[in-house]
């Protein structure tokens, strides 16, 4: 991401921010509330147009990415949204097994691929549920599962631990650095500072839509 | 294609669950659907009936053109056959004069010394026309009158014509400009209500699009379901529409008898096939739009 800027009716949201996260990698990207991280996030999805700047992920140039190579780009990316986008009227299994169906996969290969990643996230029980009928943290880890899947070259979470008690949390980002050592780039917005300091990972440090600090090993400092 | 065959299966799957988890929606789009068919085919009825009704008066009036004694046989034929191809004519009869003596004698029996003490028949063989179109009546009969040689006079009842033909052609453009009307309105209130049930579920369509999915994958399910509900919608109507028409109808030939108007089964048939379709198309083309306006994510 290079001098990336984006405003929202004039109020700037982005002013040049430019971070590189190599392939591979796991990153933190925190600040408070409208900091600017789910909007970067967004950026990186194409789910929203950016002002000025470049922005390159997986070697590709968002601004220009336009029909069916949009859809080819968004299967390579797996993401956890903050709301968690769960298809009410769907069940946990299909909702999981939404990326392979977009992909026209066999139902017996989907059915495989779905047993084996609500396993991962310990819901092998509740794939006949509807989201209403979890709980939020189960919610969580059931839009992660949909977003691992697909097996994404990168992976983007928003506020992954919001909300949720804390073995719910811990269990979440034990499921995020397994998924980051299978060599998927990982980069995960919060503002859950015990997760950020036991970790002790990459830290990007933003605040007013800026980059304040980028460290190797960041600890998440309230000051 | 393996993938293809899967996306189609998965798409008919999630059409038939989207209609079966939205029930609520789907009955009331369905119920809307239907009313508004059965409102508009009615009314298509109701207007073809009474379009029947003036042709049918139409119908009743004549023109009858007197024709001379000393007329040429054949020259009278030329003219029959000419007039039978004009339009709006719709029957042409010769009266001949033996025929004119028989139906006064019966219309008129107790009077039948007034013919009996003339020597030969006064009365003079004529040609009936009946009409499909009474507004042609007044030129045609100045055209006949204009023949002189063939006819002694021609005899109209033009106040009646006239008055037939404005009926006629105000029931025409009120009939024209209701079904307008009408059918634009049917149409903006099964596509709204299927916009309004394809809104309700907009989040899940953004979802499939940041999953991935391409706009066919997310849309097809979408027209399948608008399908589905026109159809149901559409075929409620029609079978509504065939069960009135069959109870209501031989009631209003019954009261009107004096008119010969048709209860014309084939005409509720093919209305019912046409409305079936007027369902499926616009429950298809509704979706499809009110889809294409969340795809752009």
């Amino acid at each position: 991401m290079q001098g990336v800027t984006k405003s929202y009716d004039g109020e700037p949201a982005l002013a040049d921010v430019s971070i590189a996260i190599a392939r591979g990698e796991f990153a933190f990207l925190i600040g408070t509330n409208g900091a600017g991280k789910t909007t970067l996030l967004r950026i990186l999805l194409r789910e929203e147009p950016f002002d000025s700047g470049v922005v390159l992920v997986n070697g590709v140039d968002v601004s220009r990415i336009r029909g069916a190579a949009l859809t080819k780009f968004r299967r390579r990316i797996g993401v956890v949204f903050q709301d968690t986008r769960l298809l009410p009227n769907a069940t946990v299994r299909e909702n999981v097994g939404l990326p392979l169906q977009v992909r026209g996969r066999a139902n017996r290969e989907i059915d495989v691929a779905v047993d084996d990643v609500l396993g991962r996230v310990a819901l092998s029980d509740k794939g006949e549920r509807f989201p209403r009928q979890l709980s939020g943290g189960e919610q969580r880890k059931v839009a992660l599962a949909r977003a691992v899947i697909s097996k994404p070259d990168v992976l983007l979470c928003d506020e992954p631990t919001d909300s949720i008690n804390p073995a719910h949390a811990r269990e979440i980002i034990g499921l995020l650095l397994d998924i980051n050592s299978e060599g998927v780039t990982t980069l995960v917005a919060t503002h859950d500072s015990e997760i950020v300091n036991n970790l002790r990972r990459r830290v990007i440090r933003m605040d007013a839509g800026t980059i304040l600090a980028d460290e190797a090993v960041g600890v998440f400092n309230t000051s | 294609m393996t993938a293809k065959l899967n996306v189609l299966r998965y798409v008919l799957g999630a059409a038939m669950l989207g209609l079966w988890r939205n029930r609520t929606m789907t009955l009331g789009a369905v119920v809307t659907t239907a009313v508004m068919l059965v409102t508009l085919a009615a009314f298509l009825a109701i207007n073809d009936t009474l379009n029947e009704m003036v042709t049918a008066l139409g119908r009743k009036s004549n023109l009858i053109a007197y024709v001379r004694d000393d007329a040429r046989p054949s020259r009278v034929t030329e003219i029959m056959q000419d007039l039978e191809q004009r339009p709006g004519v719709g029957e042409v009869v010769f009266v001949t004069k033996e025929d004119a003596l028989r139906i006064f004698q019966e219309r008129f029996f107790d009077q039948r010394d007034v013919i009996d003490i003339l020597q030969a028949n006064p009365l003079p063989a004529s040609v009936e026309l009946r009409m499909d179109d009474p507004a042609v009546l007044p030129a045609l009969a100045d055209e006949l009158r204009g023949m002189t040689g063939v006819f002694e006079s021609v005899a109209v009842p033009l106040d009646v014509v006239e008055r037939l033909v404005s009926i006629s052609n105000v029931s025409r453009a009120a009939g024209t400009a209701m079904i307008v009307a009408l059918t634009a309105v049917a149409l903006f209130v099964i596509a709204n209500t299927i916009r309004i049930a394809v809104y309700a579920r907009r989040q899940e369509i953004e979802i499939m699009k940041l999953v991935g999915a391409t706009d066919w994958f997310v849309r097809g399910p979408f027209i399948i379901e608008g399908a589905f509900i026109g159809l149901v919608g559409a075929t409620l109507a029609a079978v509504a529409l065939v069960v009135m028409y069959l109870q209501v109808a031989p009631t209003i030939t019954r009261l009107i008898s004096f008119l010969p108007i048709a209860t014309d089964v084939s005409f509720v048939r093919n209305l019912a096939v046409f409305i079936v379709l007027v369902g499926l198309v616009v429950g298809s083309i509704g979706s499809y739009v009110s889809v294409r306006r969340y795809l752009a994510v």
